[in-house]
């Protein structure tokens, strides 16, 4: 048992930077992939509804404005979600109608300014899965 | 006239206004010092460095609403704080900041000051035990029975080792003792345990880590200051800001040869030796973790005491030397 | 004189909800009353009102630290009821997750028992460092906390070489840290002096009081289940389980650390091994009707899901068993002829996650203040006698 083993260690520390990021004023970078607020691309969505069903938190709201024209609103409650993207690995389109982006500084006063919302024409683009390979042909795709 | 110089040095400089100024200063520095130590900013943002965020946080702890449980002794509860931040205040005008004409004894400056200074800092422990006292809370009354455990194991230790210098200096005035050492600076060397001692002992007199069991945050609460809130508890930590500048600058007159130069030099001197102690108190402050109410006093008692009695001895043969 | 002090359900020392009310003589407990529910959310429940797909999230967010435990203990199970057998690769980046989650529980905790011991410097540097883990997890798989990697038959998002050498950097900046903190909290004075000989739980007591994890570890039993009931990826790694002789809070640390020092040895070896192949198979929607058990080392000891089905895409029933839960016994027997001044050393040291726990409401009659205890039949009655047919909550109107 060293008496002050600490020291050297923190006399050493009065000379760096400090680690801490002088937020807001600087930000950091996020990585590639982070997971910040889901939103539609319109023109690529077929109105599967297969996000609505699998969102945890009820955040997709697809409804039909009108059945003739096939015109539909889908509404993200951005107050509900959870951010796990789930809606983005259930969508079945290529390229996905549903994406992620990077945007997490979503504070406001007042939570129903934070939903967004899309009135769009269904899109006839034929769906091909995308989601993970199915159990019959494991093709085993090189993943670098 | 000598009314009004009076009631300047008072309220003025070095009295109240200074006093906050300064303490609020030096609680500044402590502040970016420990958390430079530790890796990160401190406070950076109110006024240029930070420097006024304790101003700041004094401000809005006095504009926040004042409680006063129902079960408290209502005149003590309310009159505790002003009592100890006088009683700090009279403290600071006893040091030899601005009267170093050692022909001329006044009512600041006289012989046997410095164990009137002594005394009138382990007041402000008396006056957190009170606080605790009248709270009437569980974690008050802990807290209060651990501030006066705490007392008698550092209150010797402190004694001694501030009184060391005095003795080898031959005098039991702050304005004497600072001038022995001006003209002979060497001799601060004997005395380098007594400041070791007295750093320790200072510490656990400011309840800081770790030495802070009475306000041990995560064990009980807030200790002695639980039911403080408001303007209460404003002037309580003003009185903690004054204790930490007075104790530190009594140290630095003791054990560093004062302040000499009169004037904007002393200032300076005064500034530059402060901030070095309380530069110690951070480090010590960073450095460790608190440690149970019984191991501070059996610290006390078998490390610093004998430690204290050592440094007496070695004063007493070097006087006997230099004789 | 005995007088009672309560801790909780709100004090600076916890970090969640928790009533222990100590009695006390002087500074010396004589006993202590843990009474929880102040964080029930009603999860089990919840879960038998979401698709299997739904409740991989919601069993996340039963716990911020440990949640991927709950996530990875939840799809183990359901995999077992769906027969669905993850491809290789996926598991391996499940259990790699799993074990940085490891690393970034542990640093976490030896901040927070630095706090409760006063050393807040201690506290800075772990988790400054815990930093480099969570970019890490950022990096892998989108978020800091709540990974969200899982999925019923793999893994979501895949690993490339940049971020494999990243995770090979991170783990050896780790590693010379935390080998740095290891020699500092057995040798400063200060610290040591405080967690020394304190929450002494014997080898006996332990195991008659059920204890798991590093508590149960500290104190000479040696039960992990990565290798008492390894999965496929456990089985093929090389790491020891960490154990102290001493039972007291030092015990728990070095466990802790020693663990945090495995955990690199075994990400290492998860990167320098991981297969190519697919990472995911498609699982169905629906379960086939059964029960399984799932159970998974969470940082804090073992994790236990207990999962029935009856072949529809919802669950019939879904029990957690947090390790905290299985705790709380052992945490009374060491609280007992302690010191006031080391509860919260004492508690901290058995990593409480006290939301993982809150399985239990105790049901106080308001007039009469009388407790009652009241079994998951009645309750349901209670609830189905309510009306005959509760609306399903799409249609339940949003109070916002």
């Amino acid at each position: 048992m060293r008496i002050a083993a600490f020291l050297p260690e923190l006399l050493r520390h009065l000379f760096k930077k400090p680690n801490t990021v002088d937020y807001p004023f600087k930000k950091l970078e996020v990585p590639k992939d982070f997971r910040g607020t889901p939103y539609l691309q319109p023109e690529l969505c077929i109105v599967c509804k297969a996000c609505e069903r699998d969102c945890p938190a009820e955040a997709i709201e697809i409804t039909s404005v009108s059945e003739a024209e096939k015109r539909f609103r889908m509404v993200i409650h951005n107050d509900r979600c959870i951010h796990c993207a789930q809606c983005v690995d259930s969508c079945p389109t290529t390229p996905k109608a549903m994406a992620i982006d990077s945007l997490f500084e979503l504070a406001d006063f007042d939570r129903h300014r934070l939903k967004k919302e899309w009135v769009y024409v269904r899109a006839v683009l034929k769906p091909k899965p995308a989601a993970p390979k199915p159990d019959a042909q494991p093709e085993p795709a090189p993943k670098a | 006239m000598a009314a009004l110089r009076t009631l300047l040095y008072i309220l003025v400089y070095p009295g109240i206004l200074f006093l906050f100024l300064y303490s609020t200063f030096c609680e500044w520095f402590d502040r970016k010092a420990y958390a430079r130590l530790q890796n990160r900013m401190g406070p950076t943002h109110t006024g240029r460095f930070g420097l006024l965020q304790p101003i700041a946080d004094f401000v809005k702890l006095m504009s926040k609403e004042d409680v006063v449980p129902n079960a408290a002794d209502r005149g003590m509860f309310n009159v505790l704080p002003l009592v100890g931040l006088a009683v700090v205040s009279t403290a600071a005008l006893l040091l030899p900041i601005w009267n170093f004409d050692l022909a001329a004894p006044s009512v600041t400056s006289f012989s046997g000051d410095i164990i009137v200074l002594l005394y009138l800092l382990s007041l402000p422990t008396l006056v957190m035990f009170l606080a605790a006292w009248s709270s009437t809370n569980l974690f008050s009354t802990v807290g209060g029975t651990r501030v006066l455990t705490m007392l008698f194991g550092y209150e010797v230790p402190l004694f001694l080792s501030v009184l060391s210098p005095a003795i080898l200096a031959n005098s039991w005035r702050l304005a004497e003792i600072a001038a022995f050492y001006q003209k002979k600076p060497l001799l601060i060397l004997p005395n380098l345990i007594g400041f070791g001692v007295a750093v320790i002992a200072v510490q656990a007199k400011l309840e800081r880590t770790p030495f802070d069991i009475p306000h041990a945050e995560t064990e009980i609460v807030g200790g002695t200051l639980t039911e403080y809130s408001g303007k209460k508890l404003a002037l309580f930590r003003l009185m903690l800001d004054i204790e930490v500048v007075v104790s530190s600058a009594l140290l630095a007159t003791v054990f560093l040869a004062g302040f000499p130069g009169g004037g904007l030099l002393g200032f300076v001197q005064l500034v530059l030796k402060t901030l070095f102690v309380i530069f110690l108190l951070s480090l010590i402050r960073a450095l460790t973790s608190r440690i149970r109410i019984d191991q501070v006093v059996s610290f006390a008692w078998k490390v610093l005491a004998p430690l204290a009695v050592l440094q007496l001895l070695i004063v007493i043969l070097l006087k006997g030397f230099l004789k | 004189m005995k007088f009672q002090i309560p801790i909780g359900p709100q004090h600076p020392a916890l970090k969640e909800p928790i009533s222990l009310r100590m009695t006390v003589e002087g500074e010396v407990i004589r006993d202590a009353d843990i009474r929880l529910g102040y964080n029930h959310r009603g999860l089990e429940k919840l879960a038998e009102e979401k698709t299997w797909i739904q409740n991989i999230y919601l069993t996340e967010r039963i716990c911020g630290i440990c949640s991927h435990s709950h996530a990875t203990c939840f799809v183990q199970g359901v995999e077992k009821l769906m027969e669905v057998v993850p491809p290789k690769r996926g598991l391996y980046i499940r259990y790699l997750v799993a074990e940085l989650e490891r690393v970034h529980s542990h640093l976490l905790w030896l901040g927070v028992a630095g706090h409760e011991a006063g050393f807040d410097s201690f506290f800075m540097y772990t988790w400054r460092d815990r930093e480099v883990v969570m970019d890490l997890l950022e990096m892998v798989s989108g978020n800091r906390v709540h990974y969200a990697i899982n999925t019923l038959g793999g893994v979501r998002r895949d690993l490339d070489a940049g971020q494999k050498a990243k995770i090979l950097e991170g783990v050896a900046v780790l590693r010379k840290r935390s080998e740095y903190y290891f020699r500092i909290g057995a040798s400063e004075p200060s610290f040591v002096a405080r967690i020394a000989g304190v929450g002494r739980l014997s080898k006996g007591q332990a195991e008659s009081l059920c204890a798991v994890g590093p508590t149960a570890r500290a104190s000479g039993i040696t039960r992990d289940v990565r290798k008492d009931d390894p999965c496929a990826v456990y089985d093929e790694m090389d790491f020891e389980v960490g154990t102290a002789d001493s039972g007291d809070v030092l015990g728990r640390v070095v466990v802790r650390v020693k663990e945090l020092l495995e955990s690199y040895k075994i990400i290492e070896q998860i990167i320098r091994k991981l297969p190519e192949g697919p990472i995911a198979v498609r699982a169905p929607r629906k379960a086939k009707p059964g029960e399984a058990v799932s159970r998974y080392e969470a940082p804090r000891g073992e994790n236990m899901h207990y999962i029935k089905s009856n072949g529809s895409e919802k669950p019939e029933r879904l029990k957690v068993r947090a390790p905290t839960l299985a705790n709380y016994p052992a945490t009374i027997e060491m609280l007992r002829n302690g010191f006031i001044a080391d509860i919260p050393l004492i508690f901290a040291a058995i990593d409480p996650c006290i939301c993982c726990a809150e399985r239990v409401v105790t049901l106080v009659d308001v007039r009469s203040g009388e407790e009652m205890a009241v079994r998951l039949s009645d309750l349901r009655r209670r609830a189905a006698g309510r009306g005959p047919n509760a609306l399903p909550k799409r249609n339940a109107a949003w109070p916002l």
